[in-house]
């Protein structure tokens, strides 16, 4: 009996938890189908509203669904260059013995503590020499490339990696060693796909970073058609009177890339989070 | 001691890096300049001044054909986010021609970059403006900016929860505070709705009360005036007895400011004439509304029923390489259109600060939302009553500690005692 009522409790706790994590979401929902007004008076009902919002927001200078191409196109190729580079850091790191091996990481590690408000200006400055340099111009500001480059190699990314290697068995590196597989090929055919969870935990994490991601574009992107949906969504608010409707509808679709990522590889990413090689 | 190697290494790299940016910030400005002749505007409201900007570059062009312009969104702190970064690293990529820039921010940008932006004494004369602005763009003398909006501030008012409460129309005007509060316990009692809503966030009611008084959180030197001022010490008793006497409604943001008013839960709104837009925007409550000055604190002679909150201006950024196209782009719109401003007050309900614009036709139209008043020439009026006041360099960041002030004074302080302390917080707050 004490334990029915204990289990009770424990439902009626995570019920009410669970209900005001998704009291934001249903609340973006139903701003999304009302008209400005109705918004700011508090209304909890879906409207109808929904098909006018979203002309208004297509209609509008800002170019969202530019900004949403600009955005994929941002996050996907970070994120996959982010996986190649940052995985084989950390997996080097772990596999492969040299004597300055642990003060380079040590750097690296360093690095996180530094705020990017400090590194904002020195990081704009480099930049802004790109766009003279030969090949560098693909880097240089104002190009999808710029925003990309500074998320490719991140301590966070190479540490995470780092740690998740050293629970990868030294064992099958030797055995495919003996068998003559190169070193190249023993990190693309042995490591990578018995990691697979650590990546897709890697790869949501990278993704909304690369999404979310909003000082860097802002100072490096500067031409209208280049910005990012962070961008484009900060502009819509700081209207003196917002058009709260609008605004929901551009948030309710500036979401579906991140959620739809998660529900793809939530099992994986579960499994990445609680430890990846098993046996 | 490995680990203390390898942070003095890490801190050298950052020092380096830091050192560089500092010592070369000249050289950025030649290879900066651009060889094309497209001008580029920000501004940060779609609905508003984006709008306005827009309208210009029509205007512009019908005269000038070949003029190619291009004017972006972005938000009001991006703005001051990639000003700040731009301008301290001497770099000019993708810097605007134009930008139009808060009125309580102004004094610092011209403080710290003065040599950036352009002076506009060539193309317009202070004299052509609302008077209050000249205290707003001037540096040493000269002109740096085109004013653009009015933060002219007024009283809107529901007339018939007035009506309701036994009073008139005629009550409302150059109402004290006193008398105000009067109302609004009236209000309160008949209607059972506040008079107002206060954010106890936001110094806004503050800073008009001061501005009414012609007084500031720094003097006319741009010195830190707390302790001793008259007029704060006013403003924060008045601000009490507003709390004390229950007329207010406490709301935490903006949306629930708005959204207040918008369901008919508060008699009055007294801010700046930029709320207008949103006021209108409840359909359902049209006629219902009357504007009045803004109300005077009767204890202070100097205190009038005229006061400002926010408003704007035009800059030009003179190294960015379009200075004289810029220049004579403000010059044939913002500067002296009145025609321009008679269009934008029907497009975005503008009150403008161009003298000039007082006599155009839409001003002296009645608004229907208003029962009829000509809102707009009665703000326009009002406007040239409002005392000239230098902002300083630093109005948001002494906001930021005298928000504390506020609490600690509602919470039962001795007022006096709070601002001598608050005199100190501040100037070190500003020193750095």
């Amino acid at each position: 009996m004490r334990k029915k009522i204990g289990n009770a409790m424990k439902y009626i706790f995570l019920s009410v938890i669970s209900l005001i994590s998704i009291f934001p979401f249903f609340w973006m929902i139903v701003a999304a189908t009302n008209e400005s007004v109705e918004v700011t008076k508090g209304t909890l009902i879906p409207g109808t509203y929904f098909m006018e919002n979203l002309k208004t927001l297509l209609a509008s200078d800002l170019q969202y669904i530019n900004a949403f191409k600009n955005s994929i196109l941002i996050a996907v190729v970070t994120t996959t260059l982010a996986m190649v580079v940052s995985s084989a850091a950390g997996y080097a790191f772990v596999v492969y013995k040299n004597k300055t091996r642990e003060r380079v990481f040590n750097f690296i590690f360093l690095s996180m503590m530094v705020p990017f408000a400090a590194l904002m200006v020195p990081l704009f400055r480099l930049f802004s020499k790109f766009s003279n340099l030969g090949p560098l111009k693909v880097i240089a500001l104002n190009t999808p490339m710029s925003v990309v480059i500074i998320a490719v190699a991140t301590a966070f990314l190479i540490f995470f990696f780092k740690q998740n290697a050293q629970t990868f068995p030294k064992e099958l590196i030797e055995a495919a060693r003996i068998d003559g597989l190169s070193e190249v090929k023993i990190f693309t055919k042995i490591f990578m796909p018995t990691m697979k969870s650590s990546y897709a935990a890697a790869i949501i994490v990278t993704f909304m970073t690369s999404w979310n991601n909003y000082l860097w574009p802002l100072i490096a992107l500067q031409s209208p058609e280049k910005r990012t949906l962070p961008l484009v969504l900060s502009a819509m608010g700081s209207s003196y009177t917002p058009d709260y409707g609008m605004m929901m509808t551009a948030v309710v679709i500036a979401t579906l890339p991140t959620a739809l990522l998660f529900f793809l590889m939530q099992k994986q990413f579960v499994a990445g989070m609680t430890g990846s090689v098993k046996g | 001691m490995k680990f203390k190697k390898i942070a003095a290494m890490a801190l050298a790299g950052v020092m380096t890096l830091s050192l560089a940016a500092c010592g070369s910030s000249g050289e950025g400005k030649k290879d900066a300049k651009k060889d094309d002749n497209k001008l580029t505007i920000w501004a940060w409201d779609e609905a508003f001044n984006i709008k306005a900007a827009n309208e210009a570059k029509e205007i512009y062009a019908e005269k000038n054909p070949d003029a190619e312009i291009e004017v972006v969104t972005m938000a009001q702190d991006d703005i001051v986010a990639k000003l700040n970064t731009s301008l301290s690293s001497g770099s000019y990529d993708g810097l605007p021609d134009i930008v139009l820039i808060e009125d309580y921010r102004i004094q610092g940008y011209l403080t710290a970059y003065q040599d950036e932006f352009a002076a506009l004494d060539d193309i317009a004369s202070p004299d052509d403006f609302a008077a209050y602005k000249a205290g707003v763009n001037q540096v040493d003398g000269k002109m740096y900016g085109i004013p653009f909006d009015s933060g002219v501030a007024a009283m809107f008012y529901r007339t018939d929860m007035i009506k309701e409460a036994g009073y008139t129309a005629e009550d409302m005007q150059n109402l004290t505070w006193d008398k105000y509060i009067e109302i609004g316990k009236a209000v309160k009692e008949k209607t059972g709705k506040h008079m107002l809503t206060l954010d106890p966030s936001d110094l806004g009611q503050i800073r008009m009360m001061l501005q009414s008084a012609g007084s500031w959180y720094t003097d006319e030197e741009g010195k830190v005036n707390i302790k001793d001022n008259e007029a704060l010490k006013q403003a924060f008793a008045t601000y009490q007895k507003i709390v004390d006497s229950g007329i207010s409604k406490q709301v935490a943001d903006w949306d629930q400011f708005v959204g207040a008013f918008n369901n008919g839960d508060v008699a009055s709104v007294p801010t700046g004439c930029w709320i207008s837009p949103s006021v209108v925007k409840a359909e359902d409550q049209s006629g219902k509304w009357g504007v009045a000055p803004f109300p005077k604190m009767a204890e202070n002679a100097d205190s009038v029923n005229a006061s400002s909150i926010g408003g704007a201006g035009w800059y030009v950024l003179k190294n960015v390489g379009h200075e004289k196209l810029a220049k004579e782009f403000l010059k044939e719109t913002f500067a002296s259109n009145s025609d321009l401003m008679n269009q934008l007050v029907v497009d975005i309900n503008l009150v403008s600060t161009l003298k000039a614009a007082e006599t155009a036709e839409n001003y002296t139209k009645g608004v229907d939302f208003y029962g009829g008043q000509k809102v707009f020439e009665d703000l326009a009026a009002w406007q040239n009553n409002v005392p000239t006041v230098n902002y300083g360099q630093e109005t948001y960041a002494i906001e930021d500690v005298m928000t504390e002030a506020l609490q600690q004074i509602l919470s039962g302080a001795d007022v006096d005692k709070v601002l001598g302390d608050y005199q100190q917080q501040v100037e070190a707050a500003v020193a750095k």
